[in-house]
């Protein structure tokens, strides 16, 4: 009944299960009282489950809609977090000047970096994305100018003002959730689905997918700069090893699979999911964390092979689970 | 002059131990459609079979070559046929992360067994080198080399002529056809990911003997992996090993070698090793888009 | 059907359940909490273990002695652990988690300079004082923090005490090779090194790092062997050193000593390598032939602080052990000084700080550093390591210059 109230707004389709998208926003506006609990760590916690999400969307724009899986989101991440790195060491101390040049430094660099590597086909396209995370994190951590490896101190605002670097993630997680709607209802959303379900099709019919390749990558690109880019001051040091750590490029990935490719609620909900249960894992389980994690993994991708979203959806109770679930064996 | 010629040797003995740890690799991934996260893991475990066994027997690594393989095998083939098997058919991202969280388990369950500790396999002739000319050609890297050379053939041999070789070339190219002729598909696939499986064995006994030992030892084999198989071409056994060969002389020849001042900034190749293998990486994709040897359908 | 409520359900249960507040764990009024963020897996797990080690030793003492005396009143005290995965990117968190949630009254730090770092960033937000044994980067000290302490030696220090043993044998050691790993603690300590050979007449033919993931340094091995250095350095963790020794005897280079940082003290080195790991020189923050008097309230003496320490974990306390209870032990001191657990009053007292233990001198410059420590140097003799420099402490003669490989 809600669905279809929801269908009738215009959710669904191509969005994702509208139920799914309707409870995220739900969350997102429970995860605004956060930092009036006045509890720091918890505020953390929300923070980086907030920096997921985003570097998630990020993800999904480009391997979720689009169908090009990149393993190098995190070059992004890493240049938005050295943005903010740069400005601070120069004295500049101001969170919308960091965002607003690492949102447009991450745009031109995978424009830049678009044009050669999105020519390449699946794993190809991957590993060069890989190869692209690999180097620049190199470079960086070898010019002395950018802190080399034992990377930079980045001004923090004061205790009384320290949320604001929570309530400034949550917008751009916000926008990420919302552009991405917006995105995938236009004809962008439409010619990304297209290029991956056949690109070469898709260019017979005259879609210019090299254009929209790009722009679905700086979109992602954008995000997860934004993101980095508020990480920066908000943990105060980094280093080429934070930044550019395989954990930010994993879990994007992993969130959104596990939330529901080339949905709207999917990264969300991978993120609060994964974040959520490492950090449950974490703080009860000093020893054990990362074997019950693992497990964790190992069970919901053989049990949930779509996603957590697709579970919103699912018809016919557990028959229906389990028929889908067999659907995937040789 | 000859420290080129050293640098080259260098670089061909350092391929040929990238190349191994990618073929298996690169197999699973180009015949199953399957990114096998859990690869590094496997070479780690086959280090530990050789340690336990050179530890416990004084068994001599080389000897324990054909041991590790079988038992990385069956526990390939066991992981495939009773886990991967039920999502072999999803696309390529889902098990992409099946094998994320079996890497994770892995590893930790060997973090509990063998602790964190480093351990090493010291044999008699460990650092035995001889000398042809100026340059200097350590003994255990040269049979290394050798060994995997010898691997690759034989694993290339065997897919090509033997019947169950056939039928799994048969599956990478058409499935349905495949299964039309008899072949049993998840049969198929579970000894392709044993083969895989066991290849990282092999190739974890040879790295042990020039590497120390741990839980985490195969995380930066299995990122050159990607590079190399892709290098090389996907699927491809000769592939990888030229993938391998080129990957490792690159490294160690001009990543170590180049010297460049930007402004008042230093900088030395060999703090760019990986940086410098993946831009190279990065051009022959650009003028060939399925690597040195890939097939041209992707 | 039941199977869409459920995943919202699920969904929000999760989002409820950090939400919750979390009962404090113990906000025991009898018991002094110390959190410490290790590297319990990954890369850094033997290193985190060693430290680990070290802190409970020092807990189960004091637990065992009475407890620690502030103001009148006798405390117990416990440690609380989280596992940073040897990453840098969740200690900040790991740090967080331990002052909000946990509500522990001090830090103790974790293993290596990047989290450590991240961790002294959050100690000086929170007001919460920190003492670390084991993040030797000088830059954790040039921020301005005020409530960070480290105990050890700094970075640069690491290699000098074997660069000034090799100048004073007879032949006299005068190129130097100097190889390190791509972090920060590596870059500090081979900056140190190439400063202090340059300031003191020595040529420093090769300077060069490689990657810190690295699985072949065989052309930094060659470039190094064209040089013809008498002494080799290196600079990096157990890991390298291991792979360095290794790559050393595969190319036949013949230098006259070779010096590590990290690796041979550690027992895997020398099990590692058997014969191979002979005559090689270790970098140590301390060893047990130090001799030190020690202040009341802990082991008096180097050696009996290695005794008792043989006698629990059944290795030789090697100096992460060793660093890491002396960081400890800078609490215990600097709390019954200021006679109170206020954290304002204990960071005074370890700021005023000066105590000779069995690890030696805890005092702290004005940054926070302990530049007052001198570190030892270490020869692994058939199997076993003894001190051979400063000379007051050796125990045994230097081994200089180093046999043929094969010969050792």
């Amino acid at each position: 009944m809600i669905a279809r109230a929801l269908r009738g707004l215009g959710l669904g389709g191509i969005t994702g299960n509208p139920v799914a998208i309707a409870v995220v926003l739900v969350l997102m506006a429970l995860l605004l009282a956060v930092p009036a609990t006045h509890n720091d760590y918890l505020t953390l916690v929300f923070r980086q489950i907030l920096m997921y999400a985003a570097m998630a969307y990020g993800w999904n724009l480009i391997g979720g809609y689009t169908g090009y899986v990149s393993f190098g989101n995190v070059t992004f991440f890493g240049l938005g977090a050295y943005c903010s790195g740069v400005l601070s060491t120069h004295g500049v101390d101001n969170l919308f000047a960091d965002i607003a040049l690492a949102v447009v430094v991450n745009a031109a660099f995978a424009v830049l970096m678009g044009i050669p590597v999105l020519r390449l086909r699946g794993p190809y396209f991957g590993i060069a994305t890989l190869g692209i995370g690999v180097a620049v994190a190199e470079i960086v951590a070898n010019f002395d100018a950018l802190g080399g490896s034992s990377g930079l101190a980045v001004h923090q605002v004061d205790e009384a003002h320290f949320s604001i670097y929570y309530y400034a993630m949550w917008l751009v997680a916000l926008v990420s959730i919302l552009g991405t709607f917006v995105i995938a209802r236009s004809k962008l959303g439409y010619a990304f689905v297209a290029i991956r379900e056949n690109e070469d099709a898709a260019a017979a019919l005259g879609i210019s997918a090299t254009r929209y390749k790009i722009t679905a990558w700086a979109l992602g690109a954008m995000m997860a700069g934004a993101a980095g880019a508020i990480f920066a001051p908000a943990n105060g040091f980094i280093d080429p090893s934070i930044t550019f750590a395989t954990d930010s490029n994993v879990f994007p990935i992993v969130m959104t699979i596990l939330g529901g490719i080339g949905t709207v609620a999917g990264p969300f909900i991978g993120a609060l999911l994964l974040a959520g249960v490492n950090e449950l894992l974490q703080r009860y389980f000093v020893n054990a964390h990362t074997l019950f994690f693992g497990s964790m993994i190992v069970l919901v991708v053989l049990l949930l092979p779509r996603g957590l979203v697709w579970l919103f959806g699912l018809r016919g109770g557990v028959r229906g689970w389990l028929r889908s679930v067999a659907a995937y064996r040789a | 002059m000859e420290l080129w010629a050293q640098d080259l040797v260098n670089g061909i003995l350092a391929g040929g131990i990238l190349a191994l740890v990618a073929v298996g690799f690169s197999l699973v991934w180009g015949i199953m459609n399957i990114i096998n996260l859990a690869h590094g893991a496997f070479v780690m475990l086959g280090a530990y079979v050789t340690y336990e066994l050179f530890t416990a027997l004084h068994l001599d690594p080389f000897l324990s070559l054909p041991i590790s393989f079988i038992a990385l095998f069956v526990l390939g083939y066991a992981i495939q046929r009773w886990l991967i098997n039920w999502v072999v058919r999803a696309p390529i991202l889902t098990t992409f992360l099946l094998t994320f969280g079996l890497s994770l388990l892995i590893v930790n369950i060997a973090q509990i067994i063998w602790t964190g500790d480093r351990r090493g396999v010291e044999t008699w002739y460990a650092g035995a080198n001889f000398s042809l000319g100026a340059v200097t050609v350590p003994w255990v890297k040269l049979l290394t080399l050798i060994a995997a050379l010898a691997i690759t053939g034989i694993l290339q041999l065997w897919l090509t002529r033997s019947k169950t070789g056939r039928a799994i070339r048969a599956t990478s190219m058409d499935i349905g056809a495949a299964q039309l002729a008899g072949v049993r598909v998840s049969q198929i696939y579970a000894i392709v990911f044993g083969l895989g499986a066991g290849l990282a064995g092999v190739a974890g006994t040879l790295i042990a003997l020039s590497s120390s030992i741990s839980p985490t030892m195969g995380d930066p084999f299995l990122i050159s992996a990607f590079a190399v198989c892709v290098l090389g071409g996907l699927g491809s056994v000769q592939g990888a090993l030229i993938g391998g060969l080129t990957y490792g002389i690159i490294q160690q020849t001009v990543a170590a070698r180049l010297e460049v001042t930007i402004g008042t900034q230093q900088i030395s190749g060999s703090g760019l090793e990986d940086a410098i293998a993946f831009i190279v990486l990065l051009l022959v994709l650009i003028v060939r888009p399925t690597g040195i040897l890939g097939r041209a359908t992707a | 059907m039941f199977l869409r409520p459920t995943a919202v359900l699920g969904v929000c249960a999760i989002a409820v359940t950090l939400l919750a507040p979390v009962q404090s764990v113990g906000a025991d009024p009898d018991t002094i909490v110390f959190g410490s963020p290790v590297s319990l897996t990954g890369n850094l797990a033997k290193e985190g273990h060693l430290t680990q080690e070290g802190y409970e030793f020092w807990k189960n003492y004091i637990n065992a002695h009475g407890g620690l005396k502030v103001g009148g009143k006798t405390y117990k005290v416990d440690i609380k652990y989280y596992d940073d995965e040897s990453k840098n990117d969740s200690s900040a968190q790991l740090a967080e988690r331990l002052i909000d949630q946990d509500h522990v009254n001090f830090l103790l730090g974790p293993y290596g300079s990047g989290t450590s770092f991240t961790v002294a960033q959050m100690a000086e937000r929170k007001k919460v004082p920190m003492v670390e044994g084991n993040g030797a980067a000088e830059k954790i000290f040039n921020q301005g923090f005020k409530y960070t302490f480290g105990v050890l030696s700094p970075a640069r220090r690491y290699l000098e005490g074997v660069l000034e043993m090799a100048k004073a044998q007879k032949p006299a050691a005068q190129t130097v090779a100097i190889t390190a790993a791509s972090d920060a603690f590596s870059q500090e300590v081979a900056q140190g090194a190439a400063n202090w050979a340059q300031a003191h007449g020595m040529k420093v033919v090769y300077n060069n790092k490689y990657p810190d993931t690295a699985t072949d340094v065989s052309s930094v091995i060659s470039a190094l062997k064209a040089t013809n250095p008498d002494l080799v350095l290196n600079a990096g963790h157990v890991q390298d050193a291991l792979l360095v020794q290794k790559g050393l005897k595969d190319q036949n280079v013949q230098a006259k000593g070779y010096g590590y940082t990290v690796g041979p003290d550690t027992p895997d080195f020398a099990n590692s390598l058997g014969k191979d790991a002979n005559d090689v020189f270790g970098a140590a923050q301390w060893s047990d032939a130090v001799k030190y008097h020690a202040a009341a309230g802990f082991y008096r003496s180097a050696k009996d602080y290695a005794e008792a320490f043989q006698a629990v974990y059944h290795h030789r306390a090697d100096y992460h052990n060793a660093e890491s209870s002396a960081a400890c032990l800078a609490f215990q001191y600097a709390i019954e000084k200021a006679g109170s657990l206020d954290p304002e009053k204990v960071r005074d007292a370890l700021v005023n700080l000066d105590v000779v233990t069995f690890y030696g001198i805890l005092k702290f410059d004005s940054r926070g550093l302990n530049v007052y420590k001198p570190m030892v140097v270490n020869q692994i003799q058939n199997g076993t390591l003894v001190t051979v420099w400063p000379a007051g402490l050796a125990e045994a003669k230097v081994i200089w210059p180093t046999p043929p490989w094969g010969k050792r």
